[in-house]
């Protein structure tokens, strides 16, 4: 067996009363991508810091890739890994100055870092922006470069935080078709933050949340493929259609749970897309119950407590769910 | 009018002749200053930087302190440099008053907490992500304050420029700790108060304009040096 790439035993950390991470183990596979999903102030951020070294827990223990990482070698292990910041920041020098720096730290000799920062910059396309200063840059650029100086350090362990929040919209799908390829390649193992559960699932091969400080691996919901049909407007799975508002092309939808309705009996509304199913899981969860619909395809629903009374749910009830064209939310 | 103009007219003869003792004279005031600027830097760079990132009772109050001594009057730090340094001084036995060393520890005096303050509201200043990306990016402490100064030099260096200008253009400290001793001890500004009580206006002038020009040449300097860097 592998060793995993984090093992987290007993882990806690805190301020003062407030307790953000209380985890009693988990552990992170090596060479897999991990969304750490969640509502902003969950604690993800938190989260990362440790697993990046940056700060210290309270208590407990992280293993990285089997060695035990303790507080006179954080350091050491914090050079092992790249983390990626919300907010990167450069220094005031140049583009390929920046992205020798790290290099520089560990003292690696100029020439074989002028050559691996080289290489870099042509697998990034950032050849135009090589001599330019930081302050020349633009944002989307600032964060290509911030990537560029993480990547050319080849660390086992990518952490990065909210990259799909904050990156440059021109940007984006440029990194998400990086995090792929690395995917496929399975040289690395990619840790990332985000509050979109829907797009996380997409990229991740597991998706996890934090609860009261509690890590949870999450199922993916509601992602399907398939091919659209311009001409009918519709997104076919191959075992039901979608109705989607006007797009160009698309192989890859999700749907939010909280925006399907669901009902005992077929709706007379604006939704147009409508589908007769079955129950086929119910589960409490915090303060809210998750609903399983198979339909075709299978659903996953978000209701209320008082919605869940109100409807008389249970397993094995014939339901209807609908939701609008625009509760569609198109991931590629 | 006439006496004003002629005068200018003889300042700039003595300045385009090259004249030596004038020259001199400049040669000391830089010396001394360049010296106290390097000294005081040294010591208020890092002690500055451990000030601005470190929490301990009675931070406010050191910086108020500082505050206040920024605006230092130098024959007060004259006076005080005399009685420490005079014969009868703490550190008579080091013969040190009436000498350019002496002038120099006056003016690091005077300086220092210019420096400091500075060096402390540009840290403080500073954007919190040029420590976290180089802790993250795997500096040693020792790496990432290398690299915290490197990104805050012009606010480092503008420190370092202020201080240069208030040193070299002090009176108080040079005259009570050096003495004006001609071809020693005499600086600019001494020569300055000497020549003119002495009715020699158009050194005096000279001089003047030479301390105007040193002034110059030091900001050219620094807006170049920022306009490169950008």
């Amino acid at each position: 067996m592998k060793t995993a790439a984090y093992e987290l035993n007993q882990l806690r950390f805190g301020y003062h009363n407030s307790e953000i991470v209380n985890i009693d183990h988990y552990s992170i596979n090596d060479g897999e991508i991990l969304a750490l999903a969640g509502p902003n102030g969950s604690g993800k951020s938190t989260l990362l810091n440790l697993l990046s070294f940056l700060t210290t827990p309270v208590s407990g223990e992280i293993r990285y890739f089997g060695e035990a990482v303790r507080q006179n070698t954080q350091a050491d292990f914090r050079r092992r890994v790249g983390y990626l910041q919300q907010h990167p920041y450069l220094f005031n020098t140049t583009v390929i100055e920046n992205i020798e720096l790290g290099m520089k730290l560990r003292g690696i000799n100029r020439q074989l870092r002028h050559g691996r920062a080289q290489t870099m910059i042509e697998q990034l396309n950032l050849g135009k922006l090589a001599n330019k200063r930081a302050h020349e840059l633009s944002g989307g650029e600032i964060q290509k470069v911030a990537l560029a100086r993480i990547l050319v350090l080849e660390p086992f362990v990518l952490i990065f935080d909210e990259p799909f929040t904050y990156l440059d919209k021109s940007f984006s799908g440029e990194f998400e078709k990086l995090l792929l390829a690395i995917r496929e390649n399975r040289t690395q193992t990619i840790i990332f933050s985000s509050h979109d559960y829907l797009r996380a699932q997409l990229i991740a091969d597991r998706v996890c949340s934090i609860h009261h400080g509690k890590l949870m691996d999450e199922a993916h919901v509601n992602l399907f493929h398939g091919k659209y049909s311009k001409e009918q407007g519709m997104f076919n799975t191959g075992n039901i259609s979608i109705r989607l508002s006007e797009i160009d092309d698309v192989e890859i939808i999700a749907i939010e749970p909280t925006q399907i309705v669901l009902s005992r009996t077929e709706l007379d509304s604006s939704m147009r897309n409508r589908y007769r199913g079955e129950i086929i899981s119910l589960h409490a969860r915090n303060d809210h119950i998750e609903v399983t619909v198979q339909s075709g395809e299978k659903f996953q629903v978000i209701i209320t407590r008082a919605a869940l009374d109100e409807l008389g749910l249970t397993i094995g009830l014939p339901v209807w769910i609908s939701f609008k064209s625009s509760a569609v939310r198109v991931l590629r | 009018m006439n006496y004003f103009t002629q005068s200018f007219a003889d300042a700039f003869q003595l300045i385009l002749a090259l004249d030596d003792e004038l020259y001199f004279v400049v040669w000391t005031s830089l010396k001394i200053s360049v010296l106290s600027v390097a000294i005081a830097a040294m010591l208020c760079v890092p002690s500055g930087l451990l000030i601005a990132s470190s929490k301990f009772p009675g931070k406010a109050v050191l910086q108020s302190i500082l505050n206040t001594l920024m605006a230092l009057p130098t024959v007060v730090v004259g006076l005080l440099m005399f009685g420490l340094l005079g014969r009868q001084g703490p550190l008579g036995e080091w013969g040190l008053l009436y000498t350019q060393t002496a002038i120099v520890m006056g003016q690091c005096i005077l300086i220092i907490p210019i420096v400091l303050n500075m060096v402390i509201s540009a840290a403080n200043t500073a954007d919190p992500r040029i420590r976290s990306t180089s802790i993250a990016l795997g500096a040693s402490r020792f790496q990432q304050n290398m690299i915290f100064i490197s990104e805050v030099r012009f606010a480092m260096l503008a420190a370092i420029v202020a201080s240069f200008g208030r040193a070299i253009g002090e009176v108080g400290i040079a005259m009570m700790l050096g003495g004006n001793i001609e071809g020693y001890t005499r600086t600019m500004t001494t020569a300055i108060a000497l020549e003119t009580s002495k009715g020699e206006f158009e050194f005096a002038l000279a001089l003047g304009i030479l301390l105007l020009l040193v002034a110059f040449i030091v900001n050219v300097f620094l807006e170049k040096f920022q306009k490169l860097n950008k």
